[in-house]
Order: structure tokens, then C-alpha cells, then sequence
């Protein structure tokens, strides 16, 4: 297994479909005008039902950067993160990346979640440097860990080898 | 004049594209000199003479002027001679090479065979759209395809559990076939011999072709499998130019069968997932040592050559011809097992002239199917395609690619040539001898005993069913099939009827034409799809309408459950409704 300690707290990568995942709350890679759209957002439709666009329909927007959060509907999860990541390369990827997963483990705070679940953010579509997203990830999540966080254990969820090898060597690099 | 700064979208396209030169790209760079040789390669030349946007050689231009004014010296030393100076700077100039690039090329590959020097435009057109991949700049339909590929493992967003169900549905409709279970496809079969992998168009909207390469397999006394995971043969990262989803596509793929043991994949019918899976995607992946993997067409051919399926060619007697995928024949070399295959398996088979290598495009390749903005100068483009299959005075028009299937049905529709397409597992599956079961000798009944009348089957009894179609003898007959099936059913002519009746009865299923007066069926489904009260009702489409593609690729609501061709037939029609109500059901509950 690999997993890093943080004090009392824990990093874990594990495989598989974040939607799936029997977590407190997830973090949903979503885009400036709260569209859940293809991929885990299609997924997120079509297990978790309609009530969930429709509360991001009523928040409206979430600008690069930062996170929301709705319900999940019929998922294994209480409440779906959807923070806004950096796309396609655009200008100041690190500090909108680094924003967005602090921004996500804020919300988390918010609702009181124990567990959180991310998806490497933007490695896939939206072209974020996979060496980039596992250093800035596994870094935040660390500091935010070691700062007196309520959070106990923050998973992430690795769809292939192509992410899963780099953010294992990350996370033992630290561990 | 002085020229506008580059924004930092060019930029980045900068410098992913320094990774990409390698040096037969750089050939393919330096070497055009314009002959123009390749125009009438190009059915977009053909369709539109008159406009020099159309060839091949100024498509690829668009990719040679960022090259000449960033890597070539004559960029620097005489760039008004060589298009430096006209190389893209801003945003709008890269909407404007978008449309060039996803919206006037198939990636077809005709045009190379043509060219003296050599050139393959194709490949710096791929490049060029993943240049613009990489930055965002695409078609919303490329977009939303590459996304369920990337993080769903398949470009149609299949849920697992959805696949998994299709296929159970598959072997209880081969049990029924059959009368027994021995059929029955097996999932994750370790150690089996092939690993089946498919196009998920086949789990979407047309599952027949899986159920009919299960019953061949069976026959033939095949150990196969079909993988939970990695049975996408399909790879978007073809079409988009992106290689990242190239090589984890294709690596889904080899990781499966590595870890079920088999010693072969097996790809199902589909130009681009055979040269994805076979050819590129061992370079995508950086695979040392890939599976050894085969078309299906060669596994149904050997399964004939060695003697283990039997076929009478005497029930495809129609008059039929071959279109060869671009990505099958060009890209791959592979036109003549389908042929042999084919006159094994039909009576009448008539050659489309050029032919093979040759062939021209069906119009529909290089991802054109999920671009709907292009929809009209794609089919004006397929006229050459019509032409050819129009001389051939063929029924059927046989190809080995999904895609293909669905470019020649749409211009087959628009050109109105009266024939329809199917592929060689349809032909084999229908020419496939069974070893016959001795049919137990009649026993007179006595005269004095009663037979009980035999229970109608009512697969859709006390189910309440929107029918939605502008026409009356449409309505009537599928009105009719689903009352003899059990149905209770309400009817609509137009979309606004439709929503208001679906809103006050909530019916268990709509049956929706697209292609109505007023508000057409894609404007009606989204609009029921946007409605709380019916958001919920499933839908399943029945047309052959172009136009579907929007709702298919672009998915501006989520999908339809099913989706069924004009002319329907009466037992895949109740099949599939009674399957997507009980599917439904079986999620809500």
C-alpha cells in the first residue's frame, strides 16, 4: 500500500473510479461554468442522478482556482467537491493547481469530512504536466494536513498506471 | 503593418511542437514543393473544385508556417517566401486553423499515396489537431469524446456496469436463440486463448454485432473472453492528435490481456481501433513487447479455413460490395482477407472502382462523425463515396469499421441511394451453419384432449409507452407493435405535444423521431431532458437522421437509452424497449 503519514493523518493512493469511491467526499475536476459535461461529470449524472447539475446550476460559476460544493445524490459519497483546476495549459497552471486543491481541502474542512477522495487533477483532457500536478498535489495536501486539519485521511485516486507510478513515488518520497 | 503578439496559447503550441519533430515529420515539413498532385486525391477537392482551401497541401501549410517561423532557417532568412510571416499569432487565428484542421480533413490518408515526394499531410494534419487539442482549441464534440475516454476508458462514456449488462442481455438473447446457455459470453475468463475487445458504438446502439461474434466464437469452439476493463478498441487520441490518450488507451487494452493470460486480442470490426490497437498504439504506449492482436475478420476467415464454422453463402444472396476503412486498407495494408471472407460468405459480390488502397473515404473518419457543425460540407464532400457505391448497383454495402458504417448509412440516406450497410460478422453470423437438432417426431395428439390456448407473450405488458412521430404510418405501426406486445400507448405528432403528454402521463418509455415539423426531435428530447417532470423517463430515439449525431457527441443533456435505425424491426424494437425500461427499473430501485 502506499501511503504517507502526516501525524495522525494519512496520504493514500489507491486504483480505480472515483465516483465509486466510499468516501465522505470526492473532489470532481469541473469547469468555470459548473457543467458536470463527459468523463467522471457523465458518470456523476448518470449514477448520482439529476439533483446534483441542478445545485450547480443554482450556484452558477466557479472561477479557476477555486472549489464548491453540492450533495451527491445517489452516490457512496455525502458531498462532491467540484473545484476548478488549471486547462489546456493555460497561464500560472502551478499556483491555479495549488489553489484549487487548497480551496477543495477547504470546503472539506467546511463540511466536516473525515475522508476525501481527488482525482489527479487535470493530468488527463486538460494537459496539466503529470510531474507537475504530483508534486503540487502531494504537497499541499501534506501542509494542509500537518496544519492542525480535521481531515484524517485524503485518498488519491490513480485511473492508470500513467498516474498512479509518478504520485507513488511522490508520496514515499515523503512518506 | 505591424502583427499582433503572440498570445500564450500559440506559445505552448511552440513548444509542444518542438517534441514532436521527429525526422520523418520534418520530411513530410520540408519536402511539399505545391505540385499539387495530391488535389484530386482529395474528396474535399473534388466536392469544392473551386476553392484552393480545399487541398491538401494548404492544410498542411497551416502546421509548416508555425514550423518555418520557429525551427527552419528559411523562416528566418526569406520568411515571406516560405509563410513564416503569415504564421499564427492569436487566438482567433487559431479558430480559424481549427476548422481547417478538424473541419476540411478525414485524415484520410488518400492524398499521400499521390504524393511524389513523398509527403504524408495526414500525419501533420494529426498534428496540427493535437497541437490545438493541447491548448483547448477543438470541437465540443472532440472534447466531450476524449474526456469519457480519458477518464470513463471508453469514448461513448459506457459505464462499466452498463457494459456488464449489455453483455449479460447479449447471452440471454443467444440462450433464447439457442434454447441453451453454452453460448454465453464469458467475462474475464482467465487463461482463455482471446481477449475479444470492441467498439462501445456496439454496446451503445447496435449490441447485435457482439451477440453475433458470441454465437461465432461459440461455434467455432473458441476459448475467448471479453474483458470488464479495457474493451475499448476505439482510441480518440487518433483523431485529436493527442498521444497521451493514445498510449493509455492502447494501454488499458495490452494491460487487460497481460493480466488474463490470453495469448492473443482480438478487434472487433473498426478501421481505427484496428490501426490504434495494432499499429500506433505500441508507439503511444512505448510497448517493447505488445500482445499479439488480429482483426476479427482474420479469426472469423481462420475459423472457416481450418474447418471449425461452417457457412452457406446462399443466404446472403443479395448483390453486395466493399468499402475499404481508410485507417484498414491505407494505414495498414489490410484489403484482401475482407474480400476473401466476403466471397466466402455471399453470392453477388460486385467491386467499387478505385478499390483498396484507392478507396475513397466514407466521409466519415478522423472523428468527423462526432463533429456536427461540419455535418453539411461532410456530406457534400461524400458525393465521390455515393458515386462509387451508386455504379456498383449493390443492396448492401459490407465494411470492416464502425465509423464507416455510420458515414455510408448518412450518405447513403442523403444521396438517396436505396441500400444499406453491414459488416462481415452480420454477413458470417447469417451465413453460419449449426450442426441441426433432429426435430422430435410429431406425435398426433388425441382428438379428445383440449389444447390450451398458448399465453401471448407480453413482454411490455403494463407498460405505458410515448410514441412521438410526425408521420401516420410510422405512429400506427409502432403504435401496434407495442399494443401486440402488451403496451398501453399514447401518441404525439409534433415535440410540443410530446413533452405536454409525457409531463401529465409519465410514460415508462418515449419512442422519439428526430426528423419532425417545428420543434425536431433534438430540440424535443432536450427539452424533456430539461423538464423536471420528465427529465427522468427514458428515451430511445428511433431515426437515421444526421442530425442525431449532436446529441450523441456534443451532449448537451445526457444521452438517449437506446437509439434504433429506420426501417425498425418489429423484435429488436419490443427487445430493446423492454430492455431499457427493466435497466432502468433495476438502477432506480
Amino acid at each position: 500500500m502506499v501511503e504517507q503519514r502526516v501525524g495522525q493523518k494519512t496520504i493514500r493512493l489507491v486504483r480505480g473510479d472515483i465516483t465509486e469511491m466510499e468516501v465522505d467526499a470526492f473532489v470532481f475536476d469541473i469547469t468555470e461554468d459548473v457543467k458536470l459535461g463527459s468523463g467522471f461529470g457523465g458518470a456523476i449524472q448518470q449514477r448520482g442522478g439529476v439533483a446534483i447539475q441542478k445545485q450547480l446550476d443554482t450556484i452558477g460559476s466557479c472561477p479557476t482556482g477555486e472549489a464548491v460544493v453540492t450533495e451527491a445524490g445517489l452516490l457512496k459519497a455525502s458531498w462532491i467537491i467540484h473545484a476548478n483546476g488549471p486547462k489546456f495549459r493555460e497561464e500560472d497552471e502551478e499556483a491555479k493547481l495549488a489553489s484549487a486543491v487548497r480551496a477543495a481541502l477547504a470546503r472539506a474542512e467546511e463540511k466536516g469530512v473525515k475522508r476525501l477522495a481527488f482525482p489527479p487533477i487535470g493530468t488527463g483532457l486538460y494537459q496539466v504536466p503529470l510531474d507537475l500536478c504530483t508534486r503540487v498535489m502531494v504537497d499541499t495536501i501534506s501542509e494542509h494536513l500537518s496544519d492542525g486539519a480535521s481531515l484524517e485521511e485524503v485518498l488519491i485516486v490513480a485511473p492508470d498506471d500513467r498516474e498512479y507510478k509518478p504520485f507513488a513515488a511522490r508520496i514515499q518520497e515523503g512518506a | 503593418m505591424s502583427r499582433p503578439a503572440k498570445t500564450h496559447k500559440v506559445k505552448m503550441m511552440e513548444q509542444q511542437l518542438a517534441k514532436k519533430l521527429t525526422r520523418q515529420v520534418v520530411g513530410s515539413l520540408v519536402g511539399c514543393v505545391h505540385c499539387g498532385m495530391c488535389n484530386d486525391a482529395c474528396h474535399y477537392v473534388l466536392a469544392f473544385p473551386d476553392d484552393p482551401k480545399m487541398t491538401p497541401s494548404y492544410k498542411a501549410d497551416q502546421l509548416r508556417k508555425l514550423f518555418k517561423a520557429n525551427f527552419d532557417w528559411t523562416g528566418k532568412a526569406i520568411p515571406w517566401w516560405v509563410g513564416a510571416d503569415k504564421a499564427p499569432l492569436t487566438d482567433d487565428d487559431l479558430e480559424v486553423i481549427k476548422d481547417i484542421s478538424f473541419g476540411t480533413c478525414t485524415n484520410c490518408r488518400r492524398c499521400t499515396l499521390s504524393c511524389p515526394m513523398g509527403v504524408d499531410t495526414a500525419t501533420l494534419n494529426r498534428i496540427m489537431r493535437g497541437l490545438l487539442s493541447h491548448v483547448g482549441v477543438m470541437p465540443e464534440g472532440v472534447r466531450v469524446v476524449s474526456k469519457d475516454q480519458w477518464e470513463l476508458g471508453n469514448q461513448m462514456g459506457v459505464l462499466k456496469e452498463d457494459y456488464v449488462d449489455t453483455l449479460e442481455w447479449m447471452s440471454e438473447e443467444l440462450e433464447e436463440d439457442l434454447g441453451h446457455g453454452e453460448a454465453a459470453i464469458p467475462v474475464d475468463k482467465a487463461g482463455a486463448k482471446i481477449m475479444y475487445c470492441i467498439n462501445p458504438r456496439e454496446v451503445k446502439y447496435d449490441p447485435r454485432t457482439i451477440k453475433e461474434a458470441a454465437l461465432i466464437f461459440w461455434a467455432a469452439g473458441e476459448s475467448w473472453t471479453m474483458p470488464s476493463e479495457g474493451w475499448d478498441n476505439t482510441n480518440f487520441g487518433l483523431f485529436s492528435g493527442d498521444d497521451g490518450l493514445g498510449g493509455v488507451s492502447a494501454r488499458r487494452e495490452y494491460d487487460k490481456a497481460r493480466q488474463l493470460g490470453v495469448e492473443k486480442i482480438v478487434i472487433s470490426e473498426c478501421g481505427h481501433g484496428f490501426r490504434s490497437t495494432r499499429c500506433e498504439g505500441v508507439n503511444w504506449a512505448g510497448e517493447q513487447q505488445p500482445v499479439p492482436m488480429e482483426s476479427a475478420v482474420m479469426t472469423m476467415l481462420r475459423f472457416i479455413k481450418e474447418g471449425r464454422i461452417k457457412v452457406d453463402p446462399t443466404r446472403n444472396p443479395e448483390r453486395v460490395t466493399f468499402h475499404d476503412s481508410c485507417n484498414n486498407a491505407r494505414s495498414c495494408g489490410f484489403y484482401e482477407e475482407p474480400r476473401e471472407l466476403l466471397k466466402l460468405v455471399t453470392m453477388d459480390f460486385q467491386e467499387m472502382y478505385p478499390n483498396r488502397a484507392e478507396n475513397y473515404c466514407c466521409t466519415g473518419g478522423g472523428g468527423a462523425m462526432s463533429m456536427s457543425e461540419y455535418t453539411p460540407r461532410r456530406l457534400e464532400s461524400a458525393k465521390v463515396k455515393a458515386d462509387q457505391i451508386r455504379a456498383t448497383g449493390a443492396k448492401v454495402v459490407v465494411t470492416s469499421c464502425h465509423n464507416c458504417v455510420d458515414g455510408l448509412s448518412d450518405l447513403i440516406k442523403h444521396y438517396g441511394l436505396g441500400c444499406e450497410v453491414k459488416q462481415l460478422v452480420n454477413l458470417v453470423a447469417n451465413a453460419l451453419v449449426l450442426d441441426e437438432v433432429k426435430e422430435p417426431e410429431a406425435v398426433p395428439a388425441p382428438a379428445e384432449i383440449e389444447v390450451a390456448p398458448v399465453a401471448v407473450a407480453s413482454p411490455l405488458a403494463g407498460r405505458k409507452i410515448l410514441v412521438v412521430d410526425d408521420e401516420d404510418d410510422v405512429r400506427l405501426f409502432l403504435t401496434t407493435v407495442f399494443e401486440d406486445a402488451g403496451a398501453q400507448v399514447l401518441t404525439a405528432s409534433d415535440g410540443d405535444t410530446a413533452v405536454a403528454v409525457a409531463r401529465e402521463h409519465q410514460p415508462d418509455l418515449i419512442s422519439l423521431d428526430l426528423s419532425m415539423p417545428g420543434k425536431d426531435g433534438v430540440e424535443t428530447f432536450v427539452e424533456l431532458r430539461r423538464t423536471p417532470e420528465t427529465e427522468e423517463i427514458p428515451v430511445c430515439v428511433v431515426t437515421g437522421h444526421p442530425e442525431f449525431r449532436q446529441v450523441i457527441y456534443d451532449r448537451p443533456v445526457a444521452p438517449p437509452e437506446g437509439y434504433l435505425g429506420k426501417p425498425v424491426d418489429e423484435d429488436k424494437l419490443v427487445a430493446y424497449a423492454h430492455h431499457i425500461i427493466e435497466h432502468r427499473e433495476a438502477k432506480v430501485h
